[in-house]
């Protein structure tokens, strides 16, 4: 009869879901443990300020514009400082395709959050190096 | 009781905020339990696409695209990558086409998991809300060991993808495809299995498929009527790769009320949507040919296009997704883009479709035909 | 010498005497006030004296002891804290993830910060609702969730508050108002979402409570006692759960309806209408709300353990009261997972099904156990009928 099947069905139910509270669960224990990022993860961008020659494709083939470059701001013979504003950047990687000269790499450094809006746009001293402060909690420190 | 059933009617607006209205505003006029009037009030999600796409360059109106679907990143670029490149007339490798193929049906399957768990727990299910989306990480891994992102990959460019596979590539993929194979049985029979999901969906927004076609609807929805209806089919694109495997259009015929659909054989449509791209993704793997990833003049070409109108359209996860681009000469980008997204279809159908089913059924309707905002305010 | 001689009257009266009795007259109103004073000082003494009898004397002194902290309101309280832990724990572990994790060790403490933020937030009252029963009400929804629990058997010599010999009746009486509180809170709460919850509260009470006081009925049949601890005491041969199963599973599937959790949740359906008859209760009447829906499952646990699974009955070298409390972690442990397995049901569905299934159901286990009992002289052995 309908009504013994749809009691097995609800005992099948049951049955997977009493399973389920024994296994072990699927998400990470973030921030104690972490996945492993993929090598062609497109998190924050480094700029290689010797490789760099100031041709400013990245600042031309950024769709939203988040890209600063300062042309007189030079540290080796022909470089630029270039100004990154990640409260823009979409991270599609057109900069990155766009340079010729192997100076601009995305990293997969994707924790980027901070308290104050202008820590978000990278100047030349913070996109060029991939440490940062390292951040405490509870006792631990983090990065 | 007055001789007028409407005189007792209470206006509730199933408003913009409301947690599973996604961004619509319905208005929907209940008599007692049951719902007599249906009105739906688009555009709170309007992002403008169509015009921010005449201000993009060719190369990056993709990303504007995959940005209003992005659980259906490699599906929801596509109209415009195929659209410039017919105007361009680009050649794209085999290699590239493959690819496509593969990362579209991927893509296909994890919307379709997404859609799963995001309509279980519409009905209050959040155990089997969360399940089909742990089975979405694996999709994504491969997404992101792909492209480097999850959700807005950017993968399609006219004339051909921007990134190619390798070994970790292909392992994620058939990570994600083992697991979801593994997976299934148990999830028919939470699913399919479950009494009080049938009770909740038999007989739900029921329609033939005659309706379902004047209203605009294609995809799921229409396939679940039993019509063989799909884009993949019936117009395959040249720049894809859906005539190298050998695969059957999937349809779910209820013998209880042929031709037409309820919430529940929408339901088994998607399981088996999300099958056949399984299958159509085991057939094409092998077959990768080796090759260039990209039509080589492609940069050259794309950059001014000549004048021109092209239509690009691709059979998404909800239906015939399409653009209509057209350029005026050497410009840099479009002079005007229309986005065609399914959901809008079905979202207004809900104005004949919902009138006389009860209040708690509207979810079900709804969530039944896949909606997603980004589609239909674009 | 003063009054009546010869026919007229005396006015003259001695002024000696009169002034030799005067410091009597001074004596006798000193006298009086003094007695008043001391009678009010006595007066006072009085209360002060039966307010400590009422405390620290020994009998009394274990009866508050049992009120207030085991198995009374700080340990009732308590257990509920836990028992919200548990359940997003619980919750956690069933959808394949970890409950909270941050907060305390295995995020003991994340309840007390949910309860410090929540209660920290604004109240805000909608204008088209009622205020006063807009705050009154909640704090009566935990009030009589929370009065139940004087009427559980936690242990049978000593660990129980009270025991009358209807308790089980009153228990329902309470659990009977708690649905009608949810329908005026729907009410006043002046939205029409709350109002179609309230209705839905309503009409989940109409479909369920009958099923459940038939379920009910099966073991104090068996016990022939309405009071709890009678029904808990007249399983120490047999546990009634093992006579009358089905009765077990249809009185838990008719707690969840009543209570409003998951398969039965369209009260507080949060994809249909937001949240039901709670919805605009924020802050600390939210926190009311929230945690009377975990007492009321708890208390229906407590139920659950008392009337089939023997109460304190069960491993004979540990004491009544953890045997108890074993049995309802156990219990409650069944009400989340049962909850979190299936799809919400419509109203209309709700009430089918509880009609045409539950009740019938129920009904069946009963007579089947009373059939049972006249034919199986084994069986009636073992249950103390025809008691007092």
């Amino acid at each position: 009869m309908g009504f013994f099947s749809v009691l097995g069905d609800i005992f099948k139910i049951l049955k997977h879901t009493f399973r389920q509270v024994f296994k072990r669960p699927f998400t990470y224990f973030y921030p104690f443990e972490d996945r492993i990022y993929p090598e062609r993860t497109r998190g924050r961008h480094i700029h290689v300020r010797q490789n760099c020659t100031a041709c400013a494709q990245c600042v031309r083939s950024c769709p939203v514009v988040a890209i600063r470059i300062d042309k007189d701001d030079k540290m080796y013979e022909k470089d630029a400082a270039l100004y990154f504003d990640y409260t823009r950047c979409i991270f599609c990687g057109h900069c990155v395709e766009a340079c010729r000269f192997n100076a601009l790499f995305h990293t997969p450094v994707v924790d980027l959050s901070e308290g104050d809006r202008r820590d978000l746009i990278y100047g030349p001293d913070k996109i060029t190096t991939l440490e940062r402060e390292p951040f405490e909690w509870r006792g631990r420190r983090f990065r | 009781m007055s001789p007028n059933i409407l005189d007792e009617a209470i206006d509730v607006w199933f408003g913009p905020q409301h947690v599973s209205a996604h961004g619509w505003a319905t208005k929907l006029t209940l008599v007692g339990d049951y719902i007599v009037k249906c009105d739906p009030n688009a555009g709170y999600f309007h992002r403008s696409a169509e015009k921010v796409l005449e201000y993009r360059t060719f190369r990056q109106g993709s990303l504007v695209m995959e940005r209003m679907c992005m659980l259906e990143a490699f599906l929801a670029e596509y109209p415009y990558v195929a659209a410039v490149e017919k105007i361009a007339e680009l050649e794209v490798p085999d290699r590239a086409k493959v690819m496509r193929t593969i990362m579209m049906e991927l893509s296909r399957l994890h919307s379709i998991q997404f859609w799963w768990g995001q309509f279980n727990a519409e009905l209050g299910f959040f155990t089997m809300a969360l399940w089909p989306w742990v089975d979405r990480e694996y999709s994504l891994d491969a997404f992101e060991e792909l492209t480097g992102s999850r959700h807005t990959v950017s993968f399609s460019t006219p004339g051909g993808t921007r990134f190619d596979f390798n070994e970790k590539v292909l392992k994620q993929i058939n990570r994600a495809v083992k697991r979801f194979e593994d997976r299934l049985p148990k999830f028919r029979d939470m699913q399919m299995g479950s009494p009080t999901f049938r009770a909740r969906t038999k007989g739900i927004g029921q329609y033939t498929a005659k309706q379902g076609l004047k209203w605009g609807l294609s995809g799921p929805p229409i396939k679940a009527c039993g019509i063989p209806m799909d884009l993949r089919k019936d117009a395959p694109d040249s720049n894809l790769a859906y005539n190298l495997c050998d695969w059957e259009v999937p349809i779910t015929e209820n013998p209880d009320h042929p031709g037409e659909s309820d919430a529940l054989d929408r339901m088994e449509q998607r399981f088996k949507e999300a099958e056949t791209s399984v299958e159509i993704i085991k057939q094409l793997l092998p077959q990768l040919p080796e090759g260039p990833i990209i039509d080589a003049k492609a940069r050259a070409k794309v950059n001014r296009l000549p004048a021109g109108e092209a239509y690009g359209r691709v059979e998404g996860t909800r239906g015939i997704t399409s653009l209509w681009l057209k350029t005026q000469d050497k410009a840099q980008s479009a002079y005007r883009a229309k986005i065609r997204g399914p959901c809008f279809a079905s979202y207004y159908a809900l104005k004949d479709l919902v009138p006389g089913a009860k209040f708690a059924d509207f979810i079900v309707i709804f969530g039944s035909l896949d909606p997603y905002p980004g589609w239909w305010d674009r | 010498m003063v009054g009546p001689v010869n026919g007229g009257v005396m006015l003259q009266f001695d002024f000696f005497t009169w002034l030799a009795g005067i410091p009597d007259w001074i004596y006798g109103i000193l006298q009086w006030i003094i007695n008043l004073v001391l009678g009010v000082f006595y007066w006072a003494w009085g209360i002060i004296e039966w307010l400590w009898a009422m405390v620290f004397s020994p009998a009394n002194f274990m009866f508050l002891f049992r009120a207030v902290l085991f198995p009374g309101l700080i340990f009732v309280v308590l257990t509920l804290i836990w028992a919200v832990w548990f359940t997003r724990k619980l919750w956690g572990r069933i959808q394949d993830r970890r409950g909270p994790f941050h907060i305390g060790k295995y995020g003991g403490l994340q309840l007390f910060a949910d309860a410090i933020k929540l209660i920290g937030k604004e109240t805000i009252i909608p204008d088209n609702a009622k205020r006063w029963m807009f705050r009154f009400l909640p704090c009566l929804l935990l009030v009589v969730v929370l009065l139940p629990f004087c009427f559980i058997p936690w242990d049978f010599d000593f660990w129980y508050i009270s025991d009358l010999s209807v308790s089980l009746v009153l228990v329902f009486a309470f659990l009977t108002a708690v649905p009608v509180v949810s329908l005026l809170a729907g009410w006043v709460s002046g939205c029409k979402y709350s109002l179609i919850g309230g209705f839905r509260a309503a009409n989940n009470q109409f479909a369920a409570e009958i099923p459940m006081i038939v379920s009910s009925a099966g073991p104090a049949m068996l016990a022939g006692s309405l009071s709890l601890m009678g029904i808990a005491q007249a399983q120490t041969s047999v546990w009634f759960a093992v006579v009358l199963p089905v009765n077990l599973a249809t009185f838990l599937i008719a707690a969840i309806a009543s209570v409003g959790v998951f398969p039965f949740d369209a009260p507080v359906a949060d994809s249909e209408i937001i949240f039901g008859w709670r919805t605009e209760f924020t802050g600390i009447y939210f926190t009311l709300t929230y945690f009377a829906e975990f007492a009321e499952q708890m208390l229906y646990s407590a139920i659950i353990v008392a009337l089939f699974l023997g109460g304190p009955v069960g491993l004979p070298f540990l004491p009544g009261a953890v045997n108890f409390t074993i049995k309802f972690i156990i219990t409650f442990f069944f009400f989340v997972l049962v909850s979190s397995s299936f799809q919400r049901l419509r109203q209309d569905q709700i009430v089918h099904y509880c009609w045409r299934y539950l009740l019938p159901l129920a009904l069946l286990n009963v007579i089947f156990a009373m059939l049972a009992i006249v034919y199986l002289p084994e069986l009636a052995a073992l249950l103390p009928l025809g008691g007092p």
